[in-house]
């Protein structure tokens, strides 16, 4: 009973998140009866992989005290090099592990302006966004990488769980590995306490660049590993893809309760926030709502999300106080 | 007029889980000084923020010059009540003036503009009373934290407050602020202001407070009257039993010859120069000099918190290399920072996670960090330095300054550190927590550790170690044998004078 207590204590966060994808599928179920499916279902993780593989990277760089915003950029330049490299007849498999470590390659440029030259985390990666994107279109002059080989493509397409391709499994493990490094390594420990108090962990004799390098280097491989979902999926590579992705994968972790100034945040929300805003996606489409409220229904999940955090603390509070 | 300006009467507060304030009692006199003492925890910071409308949630009724008054925000206090509460860290914003931030949200206009004639000329008179050195027009973050004290009383002055509340201000105050502050004091007394006065340095107390009331555990002990009683009683009654104030060494020293750190011609531009110092094994190294005279930057730099421009550092005999902390903690130095809030702890962590952030090698199974070693760890601190409360998932931002400090101790003790840096470790703690952490570093030299003392409190200083180093802007002044250790001395070199003049 006291372990179950302390369980919904510790994981209040995800659980309200639970909540609101139970009662969100009640609402579209009484709305469009065929939405509680298998189908949807899957669809909803489908939807959810390419932002939830992002946003799993975009907790690290947060939770150390920063951002990254280029991830929608670095997504771009690994289909086009991935894709460049598969339709040249690279091994599909050797392709995607040089496509992982370039992603960690290009984090570590970002981890580097901000460790080493001292930039703010925003800033930073403000500017290779645009650099990255650059990059980008000239590795292909502009124009879309074609005729990716199904060998590569089947590797995330194809269906091991009935209705379920690998992309999906591939976020699931991800984000598996992903909460393991955070909640049991070191690197993990540092990084929440890098963003809980960067100048404490500093006089704690903590590594303060390293670890804030191995969160973006760790943005970055997630980034990489989004846009290779993407190529695999859409079967091209297009320099202009993953544009406002950042944005999704903040949204992401914002609802999961990633804490926006550092030091808090669990892979398990933000997968979570990541499924919330899909289901309520794919929702919408069923129902046949225009594209343009659709704006408005995320922009209002996550004004809400964050209201609730504040509820939330007062909530904590009064039940503190009735004990 | 009333004799009374505050009135106390059956005030109690709950926190989640914990009553702070029991049924407080007693009176405050008009134009007195009046001290407001207890160990940290004791209710003191509760029993102001009830005063100074920052708590509204609370029983009992507060008097204010003859009337009941419950203010809802500290601006109602300051507004409608008239009494002021000066921070411990002067809350300011420091891109605007002195003046801008003096009359924030009060500010006198002339039409739709804010007349700056006025404002600056209103606040230079009360300047100019206080005889500051900084005008209206001053840049707050040109200010030294004296002044910006000196500022947060001009405002309490320009919003016609009759009781001003001052938490531990001097707490960062080089003694030359520390007697301007005193003057002023006397100033604001003789013009009938009533001042509450929180300090952990009782001899500030008996310099200029008249009268003194003693919490505890929340409740409330005595009121006394400063002229008829001693250093010994307040301290008694302050803790519940005999303690001694002073810090004072109770074992025999255990200075070895043996030289663990040696500091070789240290630099840095601007911050300190040609700094050449020896540890010893089993040696506490004073370092005293005034706030600011560079010594937690020398601690900084031989840590590799801060870069330094030139210097060799010895370790047993050996030259290292320190570019960062985390070298600085492989090879056995820990250092305890000046500023706990800002630079000890994780804020949202908790203890398990703020002792053993600097030792996690120690928690390892196969790749991973076990937590159930963590809790172990921290647990047996806990005992070991009998921390209150004995709770390793407490976060620790929500314990007591001296119990914060435990727990950093406890975090260098989990390392295999030898060379313990601690700046300014009494800052903020209690007198019985004091005791305690002189205690522990007697502890930690008998069994061999060397120890290195920042501090500003001469007494502290003066008991604690073995030896003092005194610095002066940036520069090695003097240095000390314990039998010539006195207060003039070292405040004559501190100061920047020869022992002669």
């Amino acid at each position: 009973m006291s372990s179950l207590k302390e369980f919904i204590n510790k994981k209040q966060r995800e659980l309200v998140v639970v909540v609101a994808i139970v009662l969100l599928t009640i609402v579209f179920t009484a709305l469009y009866p065929a939405y509680f499916s298998w189908n949807t279902f899957t669809q909803i993780l489908q939807q959810a992989t390419i932002n939830g593989i992002i946003a799993i990277g975009m907790t690290f760089a947060i939770i150390s005290g920063g951002i990254d915003l280029s991830v929608g950029s670095v997504f771009a330049i690994i289909i086009v090099a991935v894709g460049t490299f598969t339709a040249g007849g690279l091994n599909p498999i050797i392709a995607a592990v040089i496509g992982a470590a370039l992603g960690g390659v290009i984090g570590s440029i970002n981890g580097f302006l901000i460790t080493k030259m001292n930039l703010q985390p925003f800033i930073a990666t403000l500017g290779t966004m645009s650099v990255f994107r650059g990059v980008a279109y000239v590795i292909t002059g502009g124009w879309p990488v074609l005729n990716i080989p199904d060998s590569f493509r089947d590797m995330f397409n194809h269906k091991i769980v009935q209705g379920v391709p690998n992309s999906v499994i591939l976020m699931l493990i991800l984000a598996v590995i992903m909460g393991v490094i955070l909640n049991k390594t070191r690197f993990g420990n540092y990084l929440y306490s890098v963003g809980g108090n960067e100048e404490a962990a500093k006089l704690s004799g903590v590594n303060v660049d390293r670890t804030k390098i191995m969160g973006y280097v760790i943005c970055g491989v997630c980034a990489a590993f989004a846009g290779m979902v993407m190529l695999a999926s859409l079967g091209t590579g297009e320099p202009a893809a993953g544009q406002g992705y950042e944005l999704d994968a903040i949204a992401a972790a914002a609802i999961g309760g990633t804490r926006m100034a550092g030091g808090k945040g669990t892979i398990l929300g933000t997968v979570l926030g990541a499924i919330l805003l899909s289901a309520l996606k794919i929702g919408m489409i069923l129902l046949n709502v225009d594209t343009f409220y659709q704006y408005i229904a995320t922009g209002v999940i996550i004004v809400l999300a964050a209201y609730f955090e504040f509820i939330q603390d007062k909530v904590t509070k009064m039940m503190a106080k009735n004990k | 007029m009333k004799d009374n300006i505050v009135e106390i009467r059956h005030i109690s507060k709950t926190f989640p889980g914990a009553k702070v304030l029991d049924d407080i009692n007693f009176e405050i006199k008009r134009g007195e000084v009046h001290a407001l003492l207890g160990e940290n925890g004791a209710g003191k910071s509760t029993l102001l923020n009830i005063l100074h409308g920052i708590y509204d949630d609370y029983e009992g009724e507060i008097v204010l010059d003859g009337k009941s008054v419950h203010f809802k925000n500290p601006n109602d206090a300051i507004i409608n009540g008239k009494i002021s509460k000066v921070h411990q860290e002067t809350n300011a914003i420091k891109d605007l003036t002195v003046g801008q931030n003096v009359t924030l949200g009060y500010e006198p206009v002339k039409g739709l503009f804010v007349d700056y004639k006025k404002l600056n000329k209103r606040v230079n008179e009360i300047l100019d009373e206080l005889k500051c050195g900084f005008r209206s027009e001053t840049r707050v973050m040109d200010l030294t934290a004296g002044e910006m004290q000196m500022m947060a009383i001009t405002k309490a002055l320009f919003h016609n407050s009759i009781v001003i509340s001052l938490d531990e201000p001097t707490a960062s105050l080089t003694t030359r602020e520390t007697e301007t502050l005193f003057k002023v004091i006397e100033k604001l007394k003789s013009q009938g202001i009533t001042v509450i006065y929180v300090s952990h340095r009782l001899e500030e107390v008996f310099r200029i407070c008249d009268r003194a009331t003693i919490l505890r555990d929340g409740h409330y002990i005595t009121t006394l009257d400063i002229a008829d009683t001693t250093k010994e009683e307040l301290i008694k009654n302050m803790v519940g039993r005999e303690v001694s104030s002073v810090a004072s060494r109770l074992k025999p020293s255990c200075v070895k010859d043996e030289v663990v750190l040696k500091v070789e011609n240290f630099n840095s531009h601007g911050k300190f120069k040609d700094i050449n110092f020896e540890l010893h094994k089993g040696e506490i190294l004073g370092f005293s000099g005034l706030v600011g005279s560079g010594r937690t930057e020398v601690m900084r730099a031989i840590f590799g918190a801060d870069k330094k421009d030139s210097g060799t550092l010895y370790l047993h005999g050996k030259q290292i290399n320190i570019k960062n902390s985390n070298d600085a903690l492989k090879n056995g130095i820990g250092l305890l920072p000046e500023d706990r809030k800002t630079q000890g702890f994780m804020t949202l962590s908790t203890n398990i996670d703020n002792v053993a952030v600097s030792s996690l090698e120690k928690y390892m199974k196969g790749f991973f960090v076990d937590n159930g070693k963590k809790l172990d760890n921290c647990n047996h601190f806990i005992k070991e330095l009998d921390v209150h409360p004995p709770r390793a998932d407490y976060l620790t931002k929500n314990m007591s300054g001296g119990n914060q400090q435990k727990i950093i101790i406890a975090r260098w003790l989990s390392t295999n550190a030898d060379i313990i840096i601690f700046d300014e470790p009494t800052k903020g703690v209690d007198v019985a927590a004091k005791a305690e952490i002189y205690r522990l570093m007697e502890e930690m030299v008998a069994e061999g550790k060397s120890l290195i003392v920042v501090s500003s409190e001469l007494p502290e200083v003066m008991g604690i170690s073995d030896r003092i180093i005194v610095m002066c802007e940036g520069c090695q002044k003097a240095e000390l044998k314990r039998e010539e250790f006195e207060e003039k001395t070292i405040l004559t070199y501190a100061i920047g004078g020869d022992k002669n003049e």
